[in-house]
């Protein structure tokens, strides 16, 4: 589902690249924890390979069919993220003047599918991340789990090939954030879609499938 | 995605009523005030023009004198009426008459009804009557408006000629509330002349005749004081008469437009700030970069295209109210009061409301250029980001640069003589003026703000004057706003005020006498005359004034020429003079012209004239120029010994009395007696000067109005920016809160930073405004009304309006940070976002 | 004789003012005639016109035309000092036969100064372009006619083949069983037409055969009648014949006249006893449904003449000043003698007012 191989950064004016030659991939159905201390470029990484910055080097494919998203300009990047990937934050990031249901259709929207045609399907999903009954309400009546939850359902409505995750549990408090984690890995797995997570988390990372640790030497 | 587009424009405008709303209204009042003037002239044109077919016929040429005095002879009537390609041929003498001893006026049309029948149908009488044989035996036909107000006979009289005439009867065509008498031309020639010829001849060409080729061919042929007028020229002529009156309220409208566009930016602009993470998480799931801009231009448009409609309602509203108040005139004086019936046109409707939806773009343009190149994942995490603020020595030296670009170009652009008699020049140095201002806003900010944090100042105050000089941006667009409204309200109440204080001293040199009294365009009884020249009369001085008219241009509406007792050695003594006069040779005729008429035709001192005058060309010689401001389309003026000497007739239409010493009252009593009696106006010279200042006074009224509107929007834009700023910054004052700094402390801090940005925005409105008003006054006025006027600014109430700025800048602050900090700093810092 | 369409304007325009009756120059049978003087205008009688009518064999055989320009002393504004009094008012109509086709017609008025004009010394008239003059040039002595209207133009220039002929007694023309009702009136027969006619656009060269007729009075039709018909036709063998007859109500006889100049000039004179008239077709106006005798037998002395109009339809409708409708057209004479002419049938669509 993603393949990175030769992956380079360097920032202007820095005196060394901040990773390069960088090469891991994540299988279909694989959950991969992303580890590191802070500044070693986790998050550069993550935005690297959603397109979100430019990379110097190397090759990001993404998907069944394996298009690089290193080679594509900003407007095909944020199609390919629109179709291919679903993300999940530490912020959690529900649009606030927009209700449950109509978050969680964004994706299908900006896949040019009518969501009015899907009101079960966004149903059965909400079902699915135990939030049943939730499609009319607003995010500022939801708590930090239930927003995450609403997240997930989002990450995933559209069916991705990748799911780019950064400290999903991050702003939840223990309990929340074990079964905010458990459930994420659920329907992640239920998807057969691949998963990169980028954690502080030892908890979350050893529940993964697999650990990369990224240090300024590279990926271990 | 359409969907998603509109969930979020839903949102935006709940989200933002009371903004939204607001910028929604600017538009509209920009759209609602131009579509308005426009509807009101448009609907005054078409009566003026229709009221002009009911009388005129529809001619393809006019072939009239170019003076008053001036006649067509019979020998040139012969000459074109043998032309195989005249089909009509229509002579007309047109004049003036007060009826019988009434204040009745009426115009007297003397016609053939011969030709009239084919030209002029609505200004026969009835057919089935006995009506056209008495016509030919000298029975006077009134129109509907005349006819209930005279009998069977009435006395028709011009100066010291009269005709008891016998009134056959009621034109029914004629349309209602025109004052007019028809009757055979052969029976006004005998009691008014002219002599040996007709007022004017109306012609109707063959089919086939092409009208340029048969222009051509005549136009040479005709004597000097005789023009030629095809129809369109007449219509260049109505329009030309209101033109530059109505471009300068369309000015006005487009302010308010502007002012409109402004809200918008602002709004979009806090729009884009406070969403900026919303509109970063779209984009990280997907969001199109292109559509990220369009979101932001079609949220723009939500708020044009509402307000466009509700303008061009608005407009159609103010048209008809304002015709049904005060007719057709836009407060010029130029068309008749009649209500006009107000007609939309789809393409004109149409312009406006893309006008308005434009304003609402060109609002929207810049923050949706911002959302669209906003960094995703930085904006993510940390919220807006300004871009990096503009530093540097070489950012600097481009902003000094396009600095001295605009005021080089605004300065060469105020020189540019006026382009199809608009001052389109001074209109776009205006423009370049209020962008300039703009422009100078950052180096200001830079300059107020570096010196300020330099200085020893509280914590929390130097934090926030930091900040400012960090990310500027918001700072600067409120104080751009101010720039701009504040700078408008200035030049306006600058060119006003001076246009007022000139007028103030014009009056007190045109109006010498103490007692007035004067017949519109038609001579002052003889007997009247006779009895001020008894040795019992009152008055121990009767000074006389001709006004009547001529044409230099077919085109443009017609000058004035003002024959008076003048002393040839001291003119100064009875004009305003603007400059040096100049000697003129003794056998020569000097003749002193309007400040109107010298920029209309480029006329020098001491340069000689060829006028139209009494039916032929003279030479005179311009001996000066003199302050008008009451003849916008210039004035001429001739001493009766010269008119008089060239063949003229001296029949004062004006006159200026001063009474005997200790004779006062009786004086006033015996002009209103006189007066009522001969329907003439007597009036004292502080009523004319009040009258002519509170005309001037309801004109401008609509000036004040607009000036009241734009500095009201401007405060608005202040406010919500300034807010705006604050909002964005409650994070920073949560952790300055949590640091140990009171809410007081912070709210000062607040308040402070925006006096500052106040001050800006007013010391620089100040400044482009005055600058503005200087185009305003020496420029704009000048090219588009030819009135010229020394620049008076009115400090009192500019400092009043920039203090109440100021506390109003200061209290939206004030509100802002009360806001930002009433909840508990660390709920702010935890919830982040 | 041809007060025509003219006489039967309402009384309210051209009969004078009722209180200030001007006094109208008499028609004396004493006056002899003095050329080129009495082809000018007699502006001190209340009537007076000029008529030129003829056909053409080019462009097109049997193209009938008229000009006529008419004076009206219109008894108003008489005491009125001014250059432009209506005192006078000049009417001039012209006309083209298209025969098989239709007629074309015009018509224009003015007042002398404000677009028309007389001489008193010589035949010079016009009414806006159109005119009619006559000059003595180096081809000898002429008519000039021109008109145009949008449908039609002509250019022509008429030269005289015979002297001008003097009908009645030297000009002096009775016109009612009383001698108080006469006229003055000359003709001036086999006129040669050359010059343009304009139809669709371009003008092409034109000639044919024309007839002037100019007559002028101060009295007006006798009680009783209320219309007449009329010819003057150009004799194929160069003679000349004019015939009237004036109507009552009942389509009786009031007064009736002719004068037959023969191809060697030998004129005789018929009066009311040896004219007769009588309708053999008649033609309905789908217009007014006036009965028009088309086709009349007319017997002059020992002639018996029959008429044939080259068109059924040459009712004109005058509008200006006032409506008028009558019947004016070419005809071809046959019987005795043989010539083509005009012919005028006046008071079939209403009676006319006198």
């Amino acid at each position: 589902m993603l393949s990175v191989a030769g992956l380079g950064k360097r920032y202007p004016g820095a005196a060394r690249p901040l990773f390069s030659e960088l090469r891991f991939t994540v299988g279909a159905g694989e959950i991969v924890a992303l580890v590191g201390e802070s500044g070693v470029g986790k998050s550069t990484l993550l935005n690297c390979v959603a397109g979100l910055e430019p990379a110097d080097a190397g090759t990001i494919l993404i998907g069944p069919d394996a298009v690089d998203m290193a080679r594509l300009d900003e407007a095909a990047a944020a199609a390919l993220r629109a179709s291919r990937i679903g993300f999940v934050f530490q912020a959690f990031h529900v649009l606030p003047t927009l209700d449950v249901a109509q978050n969680i259709a964004v994706p299908l929207l900006l896949n040019g599918i009518d969501a009015a045609e899907h009101p079960r399907h966004i149903e059965e999903l909400l079902a699915r991340v135990g939030l049943a009954g939730f499609g009319p309400r607003w995010p500022a009546s939801l708590s930090g789990g239930e927003l995450q939850r609403v997240a997930i359902a989002r990450a995933l409505v559209h069916r991705p090939s990748l799911i780019l995750a950064d400290e999903p549990t991050g702003n939840l408090d223990p309990r929340t954030a074990d079964e905010v984690l458990s459930l994420l890995l659920e329907r992640v797995r239920a998807c057969h879609a691949g998963a990169l997570i980028v954690t502080h988390s030892r908890h979350v990372a050893q529940a993964c499938d697999r650990i990369l640790a990224l240090d300024p030497e590279g990926l271990r | 995605m359409m969907r998603l587009g509109w969930w979020l424009i839903r949102a935006q405008l709940l989200a933002r009523r009371s903004a939204t709303a607001l910028s929604m209204l600017a538009i509209a009042l920009g759209v609602a005030l131009g579509y308005a003037i426009h509807l009101i002239n448009d609907a005054a044109l078409a009566d003026f023009s229709r009221a002009m077919k009911a009388v005129q016929g529809e001619p393809d040429v006019v072939i009239a004198p170019r003076d008053g005095a001036g006649h067509i002879p019979l020998a040139l009537v012969d000459q074109l009426s043998r032309d195989a390609a005249v089909a009509v041929l229509a002579p007309v003498i047109e004049t003036r008459v007060r009826i019988g001893d009434t204040p009745l006026l009426a115009r007297l049309i003397g016609l053939d009804p011969f030709s009239a029948a084919l030209l002029m149908p609505t200004l026969l009488p009835d057919q089935a009557a006995d009506a056209m044989g008495s016509l030919l035996d000298g029975a006077v036909f009134a129109s509907p408006a005349l006819a209930e107000k005279v009998g069977a006979d009435a006395t028709l009289m011009r100066g010291a000629a009269r005709w008891q005439a016998r009134i056959g009867g009621e034109l029914a065509a004629v349309p209602a509330g025109e004052k007019l008498l028809v009757a055979d031309i052969a029976w006004v020639q005998a009691h008014f002349g002219p002599r040996d010829g007709v007022g004017e001849i109306r012609i109707r060409l063959s089919p086939g005749m092409p009208l340029a080729a048969w222009r051509a061919a005549w136009a040479p042929r005709l004597p000097a004081g005789i023009e030629l007028r095809a129809a369109e020229d007449n219509q260049a002529r109505v329009s030309n008469i209101s033109r530059a009156y109505r471009v300068n309220l369309n000015v006005l409208a487009m302010v308010a437009l502007l002012t409109g566009a402004f809200l918008v930016f602002a709004t979009q602009l806090t729009a884009v700030a406070q969403r900026s993470t919303q509109f970063a998480l779209l984009g990280v799931l997907g969001l199109p970069p292109r559509l990220r801009l369009l979101q932001v231009l079609v949220e723009g448009l939500a708020i044009g295209v509402p307000g466009s409609l509700l303008g061009l309602l608005l407009g159609c509203g103010l048209a008809v109210g304002f015709t049904r108040v005060a007719g057709g005139d836009l407060g010029g004086g130029f068309f008749s009061p009649a209500t006009p019936v107000i007609v939309p046109q789809l393409l004109p409707t149409a312009g406006f409301f893309a006008l308005g939806c434009l304003a609402s773009l060109l609002g929207a343009l810049y923050p949706a250029w911002l959302n669209r190149i906003q960094p995703l994942a930085q904006a993510l995490k940390t919220g807006f980001a300004q871009g990096q603020a503009r530093g540097g020595g070489h950012a600097r030296g481009r902003d000094a640069l396009l600095i001295l670009a605009l005021a080089v170009g605004a300065l060469a652009l105020a020189r540019v003589p006026a382009i199809a008699d608009l001052p389109l020049g001074g209109y776009a140095a205006i423009a370049l003026l209020l962008m300039l201002g703009i422009v100078c806003a950052p180096l200001a900010t830079r300059a107020l703000f570096g010196a300020v944090a330099r200085a020893r100042l509280p914590a929390p105050l130097k934090i926030a004057v930091q900040n400012i000089l960090q990310a500027p941006l918001m700072a600067q667009v409120a104080a751009s706003g101010l720039i701009v409204s504040f700078a408008l309200t200035v030049s306006m109440v600058t060119m006003v005020a001076s246009f007022r204080t000139a007028l103030d001293q014009w009056l007190d040199a045109v109006l010498p006498a103490p007692l007035y009294m004067r017949s519109k365009a038609v001579p002052l009884p003889a007997e009247l005359l006779a009895d001020l020249a008894r040795a019992d009369s009152p008055f121990q001085r009767v000074e006389r004034m001709a006004a009547s008219s001529f044409s230099l241009d077919p085109q443009r509406p017609t000058v004035a020429l003002l024959v008076r007792e003048i002393d040839r050695r001291d003119p100064g003594a009875q004009l305003p003079f603007t400059g040096a006069v100049a000697d003129v040779a003794p056998g020569g005729i000097p003749v002193w012209i309007s400040e109107a008429m010298q920029q209309v035709h480029g006329i020098a001192v001491g340069q000689r004239l060829r006028l139209p005058l009494l039916g032929r060309e003279i030479e005179v010689t311009v001996s000066g120029v003199w302050r008008d401001y009451a003849r916008q389309f210039g004035a001429v003026v001739m001493t009766a010994d010269d008119y008089l000497a060239l063949g003229g007739r001296f029949e004062a239409t004006d006159l200026a009395l001063w009474p005997r010493p200790g004779q006062e009252a009786a004086a006033q009593t015996w002009l209103r007696g006189a007066a009522t009696r001969h329907g003439v106006e007597a009036t004292a010279s502080g009523e004319i000067r009040e009258l002519s200042l509170s005309i001037f006074d309801k004109s401008f009224a609509i000036t004040h109005a607009l000036e009241a509107a734009a500095m009201l929007i401007g405060l608005f834009g202040l406010a919500v920016t300034l807010a705006a700023s604050v909002g964005l910054r409650a994070r920073e004052l949560a952790m300055l809160a949590a640091l140990g700094f009171d809410r007081a402390m912070l709210g000062r801090a607040v308040v402070f930073e925006g006096a500052l940005v106040t001050c800006v925005g007013l010391a620089l409105g100040l400044a482009a405004g005055i600058a503005v008003g200087a185009i305003l006054t020496h420029v704009v006025n000048p090219q588009a009304f030819h009135w010229r006027m020394p620049l008076a600014v009115p400090w009192p109430p500019l400092l009043a309006v920039a203090a109440a700025t100021l506390a109003a800048g200061m209290l939206a602050s004030g509100i802002a940070a009360r806001r930002a900090t009433r909840l508990p700093a660390a709920q702010v810092l935890a919830s982040a976002q | 004789m041809r007060r025509r369409a003219f006489l039967a304007l309402p009384p309210a325009l051209l009969a004078g003012a009722v209180l200030a009756a001007p006094t109208f120059a008499p028609v004396r049978r004493d006056t002899r005639l003095a050329f080129p003087r009495d082809h000018g205008a007699h502006p001190g009688y209340r009537t007076e016109w000029w008529y030129v009518t003829g056909a053409l064999d080019a462009p097109r055989a049997n193209i009938g035309f008229q000009l006529t320009f008419f004076r009206s002393r219109s008894g108003r504004a008489e005491e009125l000092v001014s250059p432009l009094a209506a005192t006078q008012v000049m009417f001039a109509h012209a006309a083209l036969t298209l025969p098989g086709e239709r007629l074309l017609h015009a018509e224009r008025s003015a007042r002398p100064g404000l677009g028309a004009g007389y001489s008193v010394a010589d035949c010079g008239l016009h009414v806006g372009p159109w005119s009619m003059a006559r000059d003595d040039g180096a081809g000898g002595e002429r008519l000039r006619l021109a008109a145009a209207t949008p449908d039609f133009g002509f250019a022509f220039e008429l030269a005289p083949t015979q002297p001008l002929l003097l009908q009645g007694e030297h000009g002096w023309s009775q016109k009612g069983p009383r001698p108080e009702f006469a006229s003055h009136y000359l003709s001036w027969p086999q006129l040669e037409v050359s010059g343009s006619l304009r139809l669709d656009g371009s003008p092409r060269p034109a000639r044919g055969r024309a007839w002037f007729d100019h007559e002028w009075s101060s009295a007006v039709l006798a009680p009783g009648a209320v219309g007449w018909d009329w010819i003057g036709i150009n004799l194929d063998d160069g003679g000349a014949l004019m015939a009237f007859r004036i109507r009552d109500a009942g389509g009786g006889t009031v007064h009736a006249g002719a004068m037959l100049r023969d191809a060697t000039g030998r004129q005789t004179r018929f009066g009311p006893e040896a004219v007769s008239f009588r309708p053999l077709r008649r033609w309905r106006s789908p217009r007014n449904g006036a009965d028009y005798p088309v086709e009349e037998e007319i017997l002059v002395g020992p002639h018996r003449l029959r008429t044939r109009p080259v068109l059924d339809d040459q009712e004109i409708g005058a509008h200006r000043p006032l409506p008028v409708a009558y019947w004016e057209g070419l005809v071809t004479l046959e019987g005795g003698l043989r010539g083509r002419g005009y012919q005028e049938l006046a008071g079939y669509a209403a009676p006319l007012r006198v």
